[in-house]
C-alpha cells in the first residue's frame, strides 16, 4: 500500500506542474540531469492554404532539418553529434511542436542550436530542395507502399472530414507539395511563427532563470494577429460509406469509424475512456476486440479502438502527445487480415470487419456490465501511470492541457479521480450519446477491390475456417458473425488505385 | 513547478555517470542473485518510486532456429508464452488487473519479455512470470489459432520495401549460419506453423531453462526481500538447457552481388554488407568496428554530409555496424534519388571504405564519436524500463550486466590506429555482399 500511495503521490506531484494558460509552461524537476524542450506553435495542417496542403509540415521540417543564419546544416549536425542529442518537429491538424532533450552537461551549446533553428532559420534553397524531395518520395512511395494499416487510417480521417481544414493529411498531397516554393515557406513562417503564437515549454533540471531567458529569446520574434481557423466538425455519414483501395498485397488493411462530439476535459470523457479501454485498449490484450478477433480466432495481429486521434499507433504503446484536436473520430483499427489463408478471397477480411461491427452493435445495444466497468477502472487506474514516465512526456501532456484548457492539476492527475467517479450508468449513458453503428466510414486496402465490393454488396455470409477444432459455441457465434449485415448501396462504395491515393485533393 | 520525485531520483543517478568514468559508466546500484540451477537475476535500484520494470531475457532468438522448416519459431513461441498455465490460466486477466504495461519481442539473438507495474505487485509478478517460464501450458487448438496471428504479422511487414530487402540481403550473404533467415521466418515456415505443436513443446523444454534466461528488475526494488523471493520462486526450476548446434558460417571467398526487384514503388536502395566479428566487450577490434561504422557512415561523417546534405544524391544513408552474438553483418544502406546514379553512390561508398583503410581517423572526430556513444547510453537511462532495456545487449551477448562497464572501458581505449585496423580487417572485398533493390518494371 505504501508503494501505491507513493505512485499516487508522485503522479499528483507530476501533474501539479500546472499547465499555465500563458506563454511559458514549466515542469521543473531540479535534480534531473536532463532538460526537455517543447515549443508549441499554434499552427497546424488546418492552416495550410488551399492548393498548398503540406506547407505547415514542410515549414517545420525545414526548420528542424535546415541551416540557420549562424550554422550550415552539416555544421549543426557536427555540433549536435557529441551530445548524442537532436531536435524534432511534429505537425498535426492544429499543433506544431518542436521538441528536444539534452543532458545538462551540454545545455548551453544545445540550446543555442535549438533556439537558432526556430528563431533564425536560413531558408537555404539547398535544404528546401532536399526536404521537398524527401517529402515527395514519402508521398509517392513510402506512404503508399509502407504500412497499409497507417494509410487506411489516414484515408478514414480524410473521408470523415471531407470539405473541412482537417481533410488533408498533414504531409499534404503529391500535387500540392510539388507546388510549394521556398517563398511559400518563408511567408508561412513569417505569418505564423509569431511570439504571441508560440508557447515555450521546459522540463527537467534546467537552472534558475533559464525559463525566463528562453521566453525572452522567443519574445524577440515579432508579434502579429492571426485569424483563427474554425473548428472542423467531422461529417457523420448517412449510412455506410466505403472506400476500397486497390493494391497488390497479401493482406487487407481495415479501418472503421465516424466522428464523435467529445474531447478531453468534457464530462463524458472518462466514461468513454472506460468504454474504449474495455472495447479496444491500444495494443493491449485487454482489448475486447483483440480477444474476439485475434485471441479467439487468430485472424490478425491485433484489433483496437480509439476516441482520440492516435497517429502512428504501430510505433508506440503509449498514447500520442501533441496531437490535440478540437474534433475526434471513434475509430476501429483492424490490423491486416490475410488474403492468402485458406477460404474464399475476402471472406476473412469481411469476417473480421463483421466481427468488429457486431461487437460495436452489441455494446451499443446492451451496454457494459458493472463487472466490466469495475475491471476496466482497475486496469486504467494502474495502467495510466505508464503514460508519462519521462520528462519529455510529462511536459508534452502539460502542453496538451494548455490546448484543451484543462486547468488545475492537469489531465494526468485527473485520470484517477475521474475514473473513480465513473459507474456503469455513466458509461452506458455516454455510449448511447456518442456511439452508434449505422452510420460508418469503412476503408479497405486490398487486392481485387472489385471482388470485395461485389461480395460486400451481395451480403452473402463470409465464414472462415480454422486449422484446429473449435467448440460448438464458438462455431455458432461464427455463424452469426459471418452473416452480420453491413448494409451499403453500390453508389456508396468508391474504388481507387493505390497510386491515386492522396495524389491531389 | 514541484519536482517529480521518482523521476528526479532516477535521473540524478544517470547524471552522475560522466563524472565517474573511472568507476564505470553504469550508474546504478545493483545486485546479482545466482541460483544453483544457473538462473541469474540482476536487481537494479534505479529510482522510480513505486515502479518496477521486470525484464526476462531469453538468450534464444531466430539464431537458434537450426532445424529446417522451423524458421520464425522463436518469435512464434514468444506468442505462446502469453497463453497461461494451470495456476494462472488467464495471463492477460492477471496482468490487466495490475494495469501492467507488458509485451515481448524477438530478434536474432534474443526473446525478451517485459512487464512494468507497481512495485506493490512485485511478488505476484515474480510468481506469475516464474510460473509461466516453468509451467507454460496450452492446448493444440490454441496453438493453431495463434499461428494465424503470426501469419498476419508476417504479411503486414514482409511486403514493405525494407522487409523484402532484409530477407534478400540475409539469404544472399549467408550460406549456413541461421542469420540467413529473418526473425519472422520464411513464409512457407510461417504457414506450416500450425503443424508444429510437438516441436513447440520441445522448444520450451530445451530453451526455456534457468541457465539460458537472465532476469533484470529495475526500479524501486528492495534487494534483500526481492532476492528471497527470487530464490523462492525460481529455485525449483530444473536446469537442462541444451545449446543448439548453430552452423558456423564458412569464410566468404568472393564478393557477392545481386539485384532484387520490389513489386511496389521504391527508389533504388543499395545495401552493402561486410562480414563482421561477433560482439565483444573486450575485443578492441570488435569495438573499433562499431566506432568505424559511426565515423565512416554516421550522421557526422563526411560521406553523409556530401551525399545526403550537399549533393543530395541519396534520400538517406546509414551505417549499421552494431554487432551480433555470432559474426554477422556490418551494413551500409543508401536510398538513391536518381535511379541511374546507383553506381556513382556505390563508388563513393567504396572510396570511403578505401580511405578508412589507408588514412588515420581524425582524433577529434574519434573523440566526438566516443562522446556520442557514451551520451547516447546515458540519455537512454531515463525510466525504469529504459534502464532495464539498456542492459539487454550486454546480457544477451555475455550473460550479465558487468559487460557494460567493460565495454565502455574498451571503447575509451580505441585509438585511430584501431579504427584503421578494423577497416583493413573487415571491410574487404571478399567479405562483401552488395544487394540492390530496384522497382520491378523500372522507375
Amino acid at each position: 500500500m505504501r508503494r501505491l500511495l507513493s505512485i499516487l503521490a508522485s503522479l499528483m506531484l507530476l501533474t501539479s506542474c500546472v499547465p499555465q494558460p500563458k506563454s511559458t509552461i514549466t515542469v521543473r524537476e531540479a535534480d534531473s540531469p536532463f532538460i526537455a524542450f517543447n515549443v508549441w506553435v499554434k499552427v497546424g495542417s488546418q492552416n495550410d492554404p488551399a492548393g498548398k496542403e503540406g506547407l505547415a509540415a514542410l515549414t517545420a521540417a525545414l526548420l528542424e532539418d535546415g541551416s540557420t543564419t549562424e550554422d550550415s546544416y552539416d555544421a549543426i549536425l557536427a555540433k549536435l553529434y557529441p551530445m548524442a542529442a537532436g531536435y524534432g518537429s511534429s505537425v498535426d491538424k492544429e499543433m506544431t511542436v518542436f521538441t528536444g532533450r539534452v543532458h545538462r552537461d551540454n545545455l548551453d551549446d544545445y540550446y543555442t542550436l535549438f533556439k537558432n533553428a526556430l528563431l533564425t532559420p536560413a531558408f537555404a534553397e539547398a535544404d528546401f530542395e532536399r526536404i521537398k524531395t524527401q517529402t515527395l518520395n514519402f508521398l509517392e512511395r513510402t506512404r503508399r507502399y509502407g504500412r497499409d494499416e497507417e494509410l487506411s487510417k489516414e484515408l478514414l480521417f480524410s473521408l470523415a472530414y471531407r470539405g473541412t481544414p482537417y481533410e488533408h493529411p498533414e504531409e499534404g498531397y503529391v500535387e500540392s507539395v510539388r507546388s510549394i516554393t521556398l517563398d511559400d515557406v518563408r511567408e508561412f513562417y513569417a505569418a505564423h511563427y509569431l511570439s504571441n503564437n508560440m508557447v515555450v515549454g521546459l522540463a527537467g533540471g534546467y537552472p534558475d532563470g533559464f525559463a525566463e531567458t528562453v521566453r525572452g529569446d522567443f519574445d524577440a520574434l515579432p508579434q502579429g494577429s492571426l485569424t483563427p481557423v474554425s473548428a472542423s466538425a467531422g461529417i457523420v455519414p448517412n449510412g455506410v460509406r466505403v472506400l476500397i483501395v486497390e493494391k497488390s498485397t497479401d493482406a487487407t488493411a481495415i479501418s472503421l469509424g465516424f466522428p464523435i462530439d467529445l474531447v478531453r476535459g468534457e464530462s463524458d470523457f472518462f466514461p468513454m475512456m472506460v468504454f474504449n479501454s474495455w472495447f479496444g485498449e491500444h495494443r493491449n490484450s485487454f482489448s475486447h476486440l483483440y480477444q474476439v478477433i485475434r485471441e479467439a480466432r487468430g485472424m490478425n495481429y491485433g484489433d483496437y479502438s480509439y476516441i482520440e486521434a492516435f497517429p502512428l499507433g504501430y510505433t508506440t504503446q503509449v498514447p500520442p502527445v501533441n496531437a490535440a484536436r478540437r474534433s475526434h473520430l471513434f475509430e476501429i483499427w483492424i490490423r491486416p487480415v490475410s488474403l492468402t489463408s485458406p477460404g474464399n478471397l475476402h471472406d476473412r477480411a469481411l469476417f473480421a470487419t463483421r466481427a468488429a461491427w457486431r461487437e460495436l452493435d452489441r455494446i451499443v445495444t446492451d451496454g457494459m456490465s458493472d463487472s466490466a466497468v469495475i475491471a476496466t477502472k482497475q486496469f486504467l487506474h494502474n495502467y495510466s501511470v505508464n503514460w508519462a514516465t519521462s520528462v519529455s512526456r510529462r511536459l508534452a501532456y502539460a502542453m496538451d492541457d494548455a490546448f484543451y484548457g484543462i486547468r488545475g492539476d492537469g489531465f494526468l492527475a485527473s485520470v484517477r479521480p475521474g475514473l473513480a467517479s465513473v459507474d456503469a450508468a455513466a458509461v452506458n449513458a455516454a455510449i448511447r450519446r456518442h456511439l452508434q453503428d449505422e452510420n460508418m466510414y469503412a476503408v479497405f486496402i486490398t487486392a481485387d477491390a472489385e471482388g470485395l465490393k461485389q461480395k460486400l454488396l451481395s451480403g452473402v455470409p463470409t465464414p472462415i475456417t480454422y486449422a484446429g477444432q473449435k467448440s460448438a459455441e464458438h462455431m455458432a457465434e461464427d455463424e452469426a458473425i459471418a452473416s452480420f449485415p453491413i448494409p451499403v448501396a453500390p453508389e456508396n462504395i468508391t474504388i481507387i488505385g493505390i497510386d491515386e491515393v492522396f495524389e491531389r485533393k | 513547478m514541484k519536482p517529480m520525485i521518482g523521476a528526479a531520483l532516477l535521473l540524478a543517478l544517470a547524471g552522475s555517470t560522466m563524472a565517474q568514468q573511472t568507476d564505470g559508466v553504469f550508474p546504478f546500484d545493483s545486485r546479482l542473485i545466482e541460483l544453483e540451477n544457473g538462473f541469474k537475476a540482476y536487481l537494479i535500484r534505479a529510482g522510480a518510486p513505486g515502479q518496477v520494470a521486470y525484464v526476462s531475457m531469453v538468450r534464444t532468438g531466430s539464431r537458434d532456429e537450426v532445424e529446417p522448416g522451423k524458421s520464425g519459431f522463436a518469435h512464434f513461441f514468444e506468442h505462446m508464452m502469453f497463453r497461461g498455465t494451470d495456476k494462472y490460466p488467464d495471463y492477460d486477466g492477471v496482468t490487466a488487473e495490475m494495469g501492467a504495461a507488458r509485451n515481448a519481442f524477438t530478434s536474432n539473438d534474443m526473446t525478451v519479455y517485459y512487464l512494468v507495474a507497481s512495485a506493490d505487485y512485485l511478488e505476484r509478478i515474480i510468481d506469475l512470470e516464474s510460473d509461466r517460464f516453468m509451467n507454460l501450458k496450452y492446448a493444440e487448438p490454441d496453438f493453431r489459432t495463434e499461428a494465424g496471428a503470426v501469419l498476419g504479422e508476417y504479411q503486414q511487414s514482409a511486403t514493405t520495401p525494407f522487409g523484402f530487402l532484409n530477407e534478400k540481403v540475409r539469404e544472399t550473404a549467408f550460406d549456413r549460419h541461421t542469420y540467413r533467415h529473418t526473425t519472422i521466418g520464411f513464409e512457407a515456415d510461417v504457414r506450416a506453423m500450425p503443424e508444429g505443436f510437438a516441436y513447440s513443446q520441445s522448444f520450451h523444454r530445451r530453451f526455456y531453462r534457468p541457465e539460458n534466461i537472465v532476469l533484470v528488475i529495475a526500479g524501486d526494488v528492495d534487494f534483500d526481500a526481492t532476492a528471497a523471493l527470487i530464490r523462492q520462486y525460481y529455485g525449483g526450476w530444473s536446469p537442462g538447457y541444451s545449446a543448439p548446434d548453430i552452423p558456423v558460417e564458412p569464410p566468404q571467398r568472393a564478393p557477392r552481388r545481386r539485384t532484387v526487384q520490389y513489386k511496389g514503388r521504391t527508389l533504388p536502395v543499395l545495401s552493402i554488407n561486410y562480414k563482421a566479428p561477433a560482439w565483444s566487450a573486450t575485443n578492441k577490434q570488435a569495438v573499433a568496428m562499431e566506432v568505424l561504422g559511426e565515423v565512416a557512415f554516421g550522421s557526422n561523417s563526411d560521406i553523409y554530409k556530401r551525399l545526403v546534405i550537399n549533393e543530395r544524391k541519396v534520400q538517406f544513408l546509414s551505417g549499421n555496424f552494431g554487432l551480433s552474438r555470432d559474426p554477422g553483418l556490418a551494413s551500409v544502406t543508401a536510398m538513391v534519388i536518381d535511379p541511374t546514379g546507383v553506381g556513382v553512390v556505390e563508388r563513393d561508398i567504396q572510396q570511403t571504405v578505401d580511405r578508412f583503410k589507408t588514412e588515420i581517423v581524425d582524433e577529434t572526430r574519434l573523440n566526438d564519436t566516443k562522446r556520442n556513444l557514451k551520451y547516447g547510453f546515458l540519455m537512454g537511462l531515463e525510466t525504469a524500463q529504459n534502464v532495464a532495456f539498456a542492459t539487454i545487449p550486454y546480457v544477451i551477448n555475455t550473460g550479465g550486466i558487468e559487460a557494460v562497464d567493460t565495454y565502455y572501458r574498451t571503447l575509451d581505449s580505441v585509438t585511430p590506429e584501431d579504427v584503421r585496423t578494423a577497416a583493413r580487417t573487415y571491410l574487404i572485398d571478399n567479405a562483401k555482399t552488395v544487394v540492390t533493390m530496384v522497382q520491378a518494371g523500372g522507375n
